[in-house]
Parts: structure tokens; C-alpha cells; sequence
């Protein structure tokens, strides 16, 4: 067994094989301390959005999905209705707990609100986690990388056309959602991609209908 | 699934025959029957109407726009215009779901062919405007200041997708102004229908073709 032990970091190394290399050395020293992309909320905000769901590459729904977020409480209220304004679902949530106060099918799932509000989070709220490490990727991008409790980490990343990416990867390296933003600075959610990893892989493509700053008492 | 379609596609047939209500129809708590009768001699009808969705979540309604086409026995179609675009057809037994992608719309195939037969059997009830013969809701009338029809669904299950219907109708005039659907408390959808013309000819294609 101790004759094992020298391979242990191997072991490790390669079970996180699929999580993109950060080149932190290749930083040059004027631009270490460059600023991670922040596409996140800074402000209280209502956004209603038109969400395409899409699997195996064809679109299975286009619902309407309305989001109030407070960046500050890191609570969010969220409902997903049909075209004909029928409330799917409905849930809210701050960091102590989710409540769901309406869920038809097929958002009645136990993991689906757990999920959905998960992935709300991981758009539009920064990440609770530590900033692991920053540099460039491989392509040449520059990312920041945040290492939640769980062990899961988010990669922010700002590509060359300026536009910026985030991937959830699990603690053992395999890609969870990629979060493509569209556009840059302020119409930054004017079109989001999510790319969802999961038995069944699929996609969400929400295109912004209205954005209101939400005044707090 | 099933259930969530059965529910919408109610709701789109009820839609239908509230509008069949004809002018100068004027109810009271005995009128169910003439109601009935007064619906037979609708043979087609067009109508626009305005959709605002109240919610708690919405600092303002969301507001669709949309237009509504019948002709009896059984051809409906509802189709929204903005902020989505969609279409619910019902023609010749078949009914389908289709919504704005890519630049085109394209048939919704979540639903499955067992709820739109469920729905088919709902639309014959519906059609012939009886109210109060759809065992899924029990059917009152009131005159207030304006004529007020309330549908309560009976079974349980409905009750937690909707909590009551509510139809106004002018005074007098019998016209409907429009249509309140209560799914909570801080949860209600108001359509108000304009431009509504009976028994005027609407292309076949109308329930064939989705542009």
C-alpha cells in the first residue's frame, strides 16, 4: 500500500483530467492583478426572459421564466409560465432555504427547483467560493477560478472577443454547465446560452424581454 | 405533462365558448339553458383580445396580444402574437401546439397524443355552451353591476392548478368584456376581448396553416 501512496497525486491528477489547465505563471507580472470578468448582478434586479429549451438540437418549449434577484441577500423569487400565462412553477429562495409554491409538471421533480435556482445562482449571483486561482487558459483566455465548499469549481472566463463564459465543473473535473453571455457590459443578459451536462444533455437559450433595477427598502 | 396540457387546452376550449355568448344575451340564475340555445346560432367567430398576467413576482402585468378563430362544431385556434409567439389549433379531431423558434414555428411534441384526445372530448362539452353540464366545474351566475359568470372546478387536482373562472359580461348588451383566470391568490390572468365578429366566413385555412 505505501508502495501506492507516491501515485496518490497521479491518481488525483488524472481524475481531474478534465479540467482546462490554468496558466498562472504565464502571467505577465504588469497583468496579475487583472480584474476577473464579473458578469454578475450588483444591484437588486427583475428579469423576465424568454427561455428556449432545447434537446439533441431541437427546441422542445419556449416558456417565459420571471426572476427577482437580490445580489446583496443572495435571496431569488422565480416562475416559469407558458406562452398562455399558466404558472408552471414557482419558488423562492434565500441561503437557508428554498420554498417552491407551485410546481406542475414537468417541473415537479424533486431536483428540478433545487436545480433551476442552482443555475440562477451560477448566472447571475457571485460566486460564494474562493478565488482559487487566475491566469490563462490554454486558447489564451483569461479565467478566474473559485473553489466552492463542495469541492465543485466555476471558471470565469473572458474570451478574446470580450464576452464572458462560466463553467461549473464537479470536484472531479467534469464539466456541469457552460454559461455563454452573448453580449458584453451592460446588455450582458440580453442573450444567455446554458448548456446543461446531464443524463440527458440539454440547452437553454433566454433572450431578455424586460430588466428593472428593484429599489430595496 | 398530461395534466398541464389537459389544463391549457381547457382553458383555451372554455375561452371559446365564453366567447359564444352571443350579444344581447342577458343572464340570470335560471339562463343556463337559453344560454345553450342562444349558442347554437353562432356558427363562427373572430376576435382579438389583450392578456395581462398579474403575479406577486411582476412589478407590472406581462401583457400578450393575440387573436381568437371559431367555427362550429369543432375548429378553434388561439394564437398570441406577442411577447411570444404561439398557436393552439384545434381542426378536424387533431389538435397541436406550435411556437415561434429559429424564425419558424414549430409543432410543440411534449404533449403526446393521449392529451389532445382527452381535450377533444373536453371540446365536445364546450362547445355547445353549457356551463353548467362540464362535470370539471360547477357553473354560477350573478348581476352586479355587470353580469358575472363563475366557474369552480370540482376536483381536487384542478383546484390546485386554478382556483375559480370569472366571466363579465356588459349589462344588458350581454357582450363579454372580458375573462378572469385565478390560479392563487396573487396569481390571476385578465383577457379582454375587442373586435369580436360573429358569424362572419373564416378561411378553412386558418386551422390548417401556421405561419
Amino acid at each position: 500500500m505505501k508502495r501506492l501512496l507516491p501515485l496518490l497525486p497521479v491518481f488525483f491528477l488524472f481524475s481531474c483530467g478534465a479540467l482546462p489547465v490554468i496558466q498562472s505563471s504565464a502571467v505577465p507580472l504588469r497583468e496579475q492583478s487583472f480584474t476577473c470578468p464579473f458578469p454578475f448582478l450588483k444591484k437588486p434586479y427583475r428579469l423576465v426572459q424568454t427561455i428556449e429549451t432545447r434537446m439533441a438540437g431541437k427546441t422542445r418549449n419556449v416558456i417565459i421564466g420571471v426572476t427577482l434577484i437580490d445580489p446583496v441577500s443572495r435571496s431569488i423569487s422565480c416562475a416559469v409560465l407558458t406562452a398562455e400565462g399558466m404558472v408552471l412553477f414557482e419558488a423562492a429562495s434565500t441561503p437557508e432555504e428554498l420554498r417552491v409554491t407551485r410546481a406542475l409538471p414537468p417541473f415537479d421533480s424533486e431536483s428540478f427547483a433545487e436545480n433551476m435556482l442552482e443555475d440562477i445562482r451560477l448566472i447571475f449571483l457571485e460566486p460564494q467560493a474562493k478565488l482559487q486561482e487566475r491566469g490563462y487558459l490554454s486558447s489564451g483566455e483569461r479565467v478566474c477560478r473559485y473553489l466552492k465548499a463542495n469541492g465543485d469549481r466555476i471558471d470565469v472566463i473572458q474570451t478574446k472577443a470580450l464576452k464572458v463564459e462560466i463553467k461549473r465543473y464537479t470536484s472531479s473535473g467534469t464539466l456541469k454547465r457552460h454559461i455563454m453571455f452573448d453580449k458584453a457590459e451592460e446588455d450582458i443578459y440580453q442573450l444567455i446560452e446554458l448548456r446543461a451536462s446531464e443524463t440527458m444533455d440539454y440547452s437553454l437559450l433566454m433572450t431578455l424581454m424586460e430588466a428593472q433595477p428593484v429599489n430595496t427598502p | 405533462m398530461i395534466k398541464r396540457y389537459r389544463f391549457w387546452h381547457l382553458l383555451v376550449c372554455l375561452l371559446g365558448v365564453i366567447l359564444l355568448i352571443p350579444d344581447g344575451f342577458c343572464v340570470d340564475d335560471s339562463d343556463f339553458e337559453k344560454l345553450s340555445r342562444e349558442s347554437a346560432q353562432i356558427k363562427t367567430l373572430k376576435a382579438d383580445f389583450i392578456q395581462k398576467k398579474f403575479m406577486k413576482i411582476l412589478a407590472k402585468p406581462l401583457v400578450s396580444e393575440g387573436c381568437f378563430y371559431f367555427v362550429t362544431p369543432d375548429s378553434l385556434r388561439w394564437e398570441y402574437f406577442k411577447p411570444l409567439k404561439s398557436v393552439v389549433i384545434a381542426y378536424r379531431n387533431t389538435t397541436r401546439r406550435y411556437m415561434y423558434s429559429e424564425g419558424k414555428m414549430v409543432e410543440d411534441k411534449t404533449g403526446g397524443a393521449q392529451a389532445m384526445k382527452i381535450v377533444l372530448n373536453e371540446v365536445a362539452g364546450w362547445m355547445s355552451g353549457k356551463f353548467d353540464r362540464n362535470p370539471s366545474f360547477k357553473a354560477t351566475i350573478q348581476k352586479k353591476e355587470n353580469t358575472l359568470v363563475t366557474l369552480t372546478p370540482v376536483e381536487e387536482k384542478m383546484k390546485g392548478m386554478i382556483e375559480r373562472i370569472e366571466i363579465t359580461l356588459a349589462p344588458k348588451a350581454g357582450i363579454v368584456k372580458s375573462v378572469k383566470i385565478f390560479e392563487g391568490a396573487d396569481n390571476f390572468t385578465q383577457i379582454t376581448f375587442n373586435n369580436v365578429k360573429i358569424n362572419e366566413t373564416i378561411d378553412a385555412a386558418v386551422f390548417r396553416e401556421v405561419k
